[in-house]
């Protein structure tokens, strides 16, 4: 049976996935972590469109991990999209990690309703770190909504 | 010279629990001050600047609101949604605290806007270390938000 928690990563740089990956891998957090390189890919699977149909191989992730400088749909883009559904997915937990600590972007994703903004470290190190802070806080100790309802 | 940390605004009508929450910050080494207001609407006037609070000077913005929910007179949810709906005031990250785990509450307040719901522990001491996550989290790694000032409203 799987019991892990899945995330959501929604990054288009291959090396910032891999070390966002390793980061989760090195914390040894017992979640798994499917990546996505668009926006508009993020928001086909988030709605179940094709090829994300089937909810057991693609199932609602706990949260999601956007950046925003994304190709197609700007990481923004997909927080709005998710903001405005009509179901529970709108209360999907979001957290943008990117490199832009610009108060243009931070304010903005506030005003679309992210959950928390994290500026992405320069240091592998600091990355592990933030990984295992970020799973305690939002996969063990934050109540998540019901999203299907 | 060091900047001042930010004011936490602690909305929470239990004193046993606003005491326990307060030496959790304590102990986790936590500078910012912490106001603690026991009531909905006293908070609304807080973040309002009005009355007692129009001195931002010595009742600035908070950086962040920890929120229970059952209050007496406004309630959590009802001082949240008119929070997000504050130009000036809407961007700031609130962290719901409470004893309620029922799936409805928690939804409502993800859809009133909650950044994020706890639950307090049952046992009550171990509620200085979910402080400590908070200031772990919220603190320390959660980029803050700019709050829309006066200043900048366009006439």
């Amino acid at each position: 049976m799987v019991t892990n928690k899945l995330v959501l990563l929604v990054e288009d740089d291959p090396a910032d996935a891999r070390l966002i990956q390793r980061a989760f891998d090195k914390a040894e957090l017992d979640i798994a972590v499917t990546r996505l390189t668009n926006g508009d890919d993020a928001v086909a699977y988030l709605d179940g469109q094709p090829p994300f149909e089937n909810r057991v191989l693609y199932p609602v992730p706990a949260v999601v991990i956007l950046d925003i400088k994304l190709p197609r749909r700007s990481g923004l883009e997909v927080l709005s999209w998710l903001r405005n559904q009509h179901y529970g997915l709108k209360r999907l937990p979001v957290v943008i990690l990117t490199s832009s600590r610009h108060s243009v972007d931070v304010n903005r994703a506030y005003d679309l309703g992210v959950n928390s903004y994290l500026a992405k470290p320069e240091s592998p190190a600091d990355l592990t770190r933030l990984a295992a802070t970020f799973h305690s806080y939002w996969l063990q100790l934050n109540e998540s909504p019901d999203v299907q309802s | 010279m060091t900047k001042t940390p930010g004011t936490i605004l602690l909305v929470e009508d239990d004193p046993a629990d606003a005491a326990l929450i307060r030496r959790g910050f304590e102990q986790a080494g936590v500078l910012n001050p912490v106001h603690h207001i026991t009531n909905g609407d006293k908070a609304l006037g807080f973040l309002a600047g009005v009355n007692e609070y129009a001195d931002r000077i010595t009742h600035p913005l908070p950086v962040l609101i920890l929120l229970d929910l059952k209050l007496p007179g406004m309630t959590g949810l009802e001082l949240l949604r008119w929070l997000r709906q504050q130009r000036e005031l809407r961007r700031i990250p609130v962290v719901v605290l409470t004893g309620d785990e029922d799936s409805n509450t928690i939804n409502a307040a993800y859809d009133a806007g909650a950044n994020s719901y706890l639950v307090k522990p049952g046992e009550r001491k171990r509620i200085s270390d979910l402080v400590g996550k908070i200031q772990q989290y919220w603190l320390a790694l959660n980029e803050p938000p700019q709050l829309v000032m006066r200043a900048q409203k366009p006439e």
